[in-house]
């Protein structure tokens, strides 16, 4: 029985038919006749609906918008999205149904005479699921509908998808509290069992099915799942990720437990640190050093703050302690709905889809508090990630588990 | 004495093809379905278009129907040459085979034309069994 729609007084309400109108708006604006989003992060903002495979959605200029996935998947999506199977359309291998052929019968109508501005989004990504319109679908399209005129528009998009709503931040709340469900099960697992007969694919396993008894979706995360980390692996040089692996849990090593859980397209994502058995006297000097930084960090979101002041004032903390070498100089990642996982803001820097350093935090912003800790020499590394809300003073941790690097 | 042969796509081809569902294929085999189709043939051998189109309420077959000139709205269109029509009428190429090798052409939503082939595919079995002449 598929779960009832929500309604405005539930807590996870999310306005879509807003979200499109608010598209169509920015579309007149720039003279787009007609929208399609490819990206991911388009499709779970446009949506409400995880789309797997290689999807789209085409808005017109006013009125629903219909998006097209792969035909086995097409009616789970028109299922949990709001709008209905007429507006959810299945491609495949057959004539008139194959991808090209579908995006240009629903595009076609909005262009007078064949011609028109089509809003496409096309762009680089170091995020490989990212969805960009890719050569070969433009040349087709193109082919198909030669006198149309194609321009990017992520930009669209991404602007109206910044600031999170009310619906989106209790969404990605949710999945921070699955996610600690998740620590807290890995927490009673190694006190309470023989850590050393556990691999960190276990580790990974054993958070996963207490995350997704709480309702998590699935371990949302590209970098394969739950990423779990233990000795060496916690120090990789400049590293920060780190799919689990076969190792075996041993006693004295650093252990780093790095969780995603999601919940409605809401993403929750934090990493817990410990040593095993025991710890010696410089291991826990690593640890205050990287536990003082974390809370200096939080401490430091606010509105107005920009990820170079931030980062210029962690290292020089990480300078004044000694750390500075070990310290892996980026703090924050950018997160939306399931899809938009990595850059913060606009593409508006001075690297072509990279974060721009200057980009000035707003309220209501969400961005994940991103650190990494790796001394390859001393085989140790802890990693701190937790989703961030920028509220109007300072900022909300999502995740509530509490920061320590616990000898276990 | 010889089997009667019904031209293919005449009135009296449709209307046989009407007679021998109706009395086929009952409501509860055409799973209750309300649905149009139409098929749309061209390059047919005088070099024009003609099309069949089918109506089914609730499972019973409303009206089967050559059309030529304006056509009726449909909720699946399928477009192919004659040929290949008169393949699957012949009972020598299935419906899905002839949509996934290209040369046929579906309009309408594919997730609901996949759930509903089973019971075209049975329309057309029974069309397999009329003997035509093409």
């Amino acid at each position: 029985m598929p779960e009832k729609k929500l309604t405005k007084e539930d807590l996870y309400f999310i306005d879509f038919p807003k979200r499109i109108k608010s598209i169509q708006k920015e579309m007149a604006k720039n003279n787009i006749d007609v929208y399609l989003g490819t990206r991911l992060r388009t499709l779970s903002w446009t949506l409400d609906a995880f789309c797997p495979w290689r999807s789209y959605i085409v808005i017109p200029p006013e009125g629903l918008p219909t998006a097209i996935t792969f035909v086995i998947d097409a009616a789970r999506v028109a299922d949990e999205s709001w709008l209905d199977q007429d507006h959810i359309l299945g491609y495949g291998p057959m004539g008139g149904q194959d991808q090209i052929s579908l995006l240009q019968m629903l595009i076609k109508p909005h262009l007078k005479s064949g011609k028109g501005i089509i809003g496409m989004e096309t762009g680089m990504g170091t995020y490989l699921p990212e969805g960009h319109l890719t050569l070969f679908e433009f040349v087709m399209l193109k082919a198909a509908l030669p006198k149309a005129t194609f321009k990017n528009a992520h930009i669209i998009v991404d602007k109206l998808s910044m600031i999170k709503d009310e619906g989106t931040i209790n969404r990605f709340r949710e999945a921070s509290r699955i996610v600690d469900i998740g620590h807290k099960a890995v927490y009673d697992a190694l006190k309470n069992s023989d850590f050393t007969e556990l691999t960190e694919t276990e580790i990974a396993g054993l958070a996963a099915y207490a995350m997704r008894k709480a309702g998590s979706e699935w371990e949302w995360s590209f970098t394969g799942g739950n990423e779990i980390a233990s000795g060496y692996r916690t120090g990789l040089a400049a590293g920060a990720c780190t799919p689990a692996t076969r190792k075996k849990l041993k006693i004295g090593e650093s252990l780093m437990v790095d969780l995603h859980a999601m919940f409605k397209c809401g993403l929750g994502d934090h990493s817990h640190n410990y040593f095993l058995g025991k710890a010696t006297r410089r291991q826990l000097w690593h640890a205050r050093n990287f536990v003082d930084l974390i809370n200096k960090v939080l401490g430091a979101y606010k509105p107005g703050i920009t990820p170079s002041r931030l980062a210029d004032e962690m290292l020089a903390f990480a300078e004044e302690r000694g750390f500075q070498d070990y310290l892996v100089p980026g703090f924050e990642h950018g997160i939306g709905m399931m899809g938009d996982e990595w850059r913060i803001g606009l593409n508006d820097g001075p690297f072509d889809y990279w974060t721009n350093p200057d980009h000035v935090y707003q309220k209501n912003e969400m961005l994940i508090c991103a650190v990494q800790y790796a001394c390859p020499e001393e085989n140790i590394g802890f990693r701190y990630e937790n989703p961030i809300l920028i509220t109007a003073k300072g900022c909300e941790a999502l995740s509530k588990f509490p920061l320590s690097i616990d000898v276990i | 004495m010889p089997e009667k042969k019904f031209e293919y796509l005449s009135k009296e081809w449709a209307d046989e093809v009407l007679r021998r569902c109706r009395k086929e294929l009952t409501p509860e085999k055409m799973k209750h379905i309300t649905s149009s189709m139409l098929t749309i043939n061209t390059r047919c051998p005088d070099g024009k278009t003609r099309a069949v189109f089918y109506s089914l309420k609730n499972g019973n077959i409303e009206s089967i129907s050559i059309v030529e000139g304006a056509l009726p709205k449909a909720e699946f269109t399928i477009t192919a040459d004659y040929d290949q029509f008169a393949r699957i009428s012949r009972g020598e190429l299935k419906a899905r085979a002839a949509l996934m090798s290209g040369k046929m052409m579906l309009k309408g939503n594919l997730v609901k034309a996949l759930t509903l082939s089973p019971t075209v595919d049975r329309l057309n079995e029974v069309i397999a069994t009329i003997p035509t002449e093409f």
